[in-house]
């Protein structure tokens, strides 16, 4: 019994079972059914996801940075509406990551303001995979 | 006997009203948090219920931005915006100014259009506004140091690179 408490610990401690562990395999597994040769996600391709410009929903060229910058451990700043937005990195502000609906909100907003389309499963799983990496 | 009911009859609208209180101020937090993220969370006064429920029912594109919410904050939200709207018996005489200017017919969506918004800031000059520290008439805290408290009062505007503003 002691011996299983000690193991649930250390899952805990290395933060195993974290909610958005639990999306991004969810994301995973949705990728690997889209697509059998999917290897697993990748900072790089999140990292060209982020900081490439689009023309976006407001007809004009956008990408991630132009509101959360290229510095993702810093504060970010809504570019229409000049609202300051906390860093992105989960390291320069714990908050982030931490509520999965809270992320799955972002993600389909955000990817529609710069995309003009939802992400798919790899893309949304790419550029986690970036942020949660700076 | 009498005075026992009394007690209990108040007791019980203390606690009513308290948790009345407490459960308006849970709904206040989900409207700051979903709401405030991208723009101030502007004063449920400020527009009629009726734009508040076309508000709401677009918010796949928001002012040409997605901000779509789940059902259930969506629900949320929309109860406490209509319920607080410039239209509503509660709404304090100098807020419900604005939304009291809309026509009957007409829905705005935008606050900076309505007719009492219109006459208060026509003196405004567009170099004021374009700046990048304001950018647009619905950055009301550029310039009303108090607006999140609900206070626009002459005495609190310091307009960025220009100071007070008197009119």
């Amino acid at each position: 019994m002691k011996k299983v408490l000690t193991v649930l610990g250390l899952m805990v401690t290395l933060g195993f079972g974290a909610p958005i562990d639990g999306y991004m395999q969810s994301l995973a597994n949705e990728a690997k059914k889209a697509d059998a040769s999917f290897k697993g996600f990748d900072a790089v391709r999140g990292k060209q996801i982020f900081t490439s410009e689009h023309i976006g929903k407001k007809g004009q060229n956008i990408s991630c940075v132009s509101c959360h910058t290229n510095d993702l451990k810093q504060a970010g700043k809504n570019t229409f509406t000049t609202k300051v937005i906390d860093p992105l990195s989960p390291k320069a502000n714990k908050e982030r990551l931490s509520d999965v609906k809270n992320v799955e909100k972002w993600l389909k907003r955000n990817f529609n303001d710069v995309y003009k389309r939802e992400g798919t499963a790899v893309e949304k799983g790419d550029v986690l995979t970036y942020i949660k990496n700076y | 006997m009498k005075k026992y009911l009394i007690i209990a009859t108040v007791a019980t609208l203390i606690t009513g009203v308290s948790l009345f209180a407490a459960d308006n101020k849970t709904v206040e937090k989900v409207y700051q948090k979903e709401c405030g993220s991208c723009h101030m969370a502007y004063q449920p006064q400020f527009l009629p219920s009726r734009s508040w429920n076309k508000m709401m029912k677009n918010l796949d594109n928001h002012f040409d931005v997605d901000a779509t919410l789940d059902a259930n904050d969506n629900k949320t939200i929309l109860a406490y915006l209509t319920s607080n709207a410039g239209d509503m018996k509660g709404a304090t005489k100098h807020f419900a100014k604005m939304s009291n200017s809309v026509a009957n017919n007409e829905t705005p969506l935008r606050i900076s259009q309505t007719p009492y918004f219109l006459r208060e800031h026509r003196g405004v000059p567009k170099r004021f506004i374009e700046q990048k520290e304001v950018k647009s008439l619905a950055n009301c805290t550029a310039c009303h140091t108090t607006a999140t408290q609900g206070s626009y009062s002459e005495r609190a505007i310091k307009i960025p690179n220009y100071g007070r503003w008197e009119d």
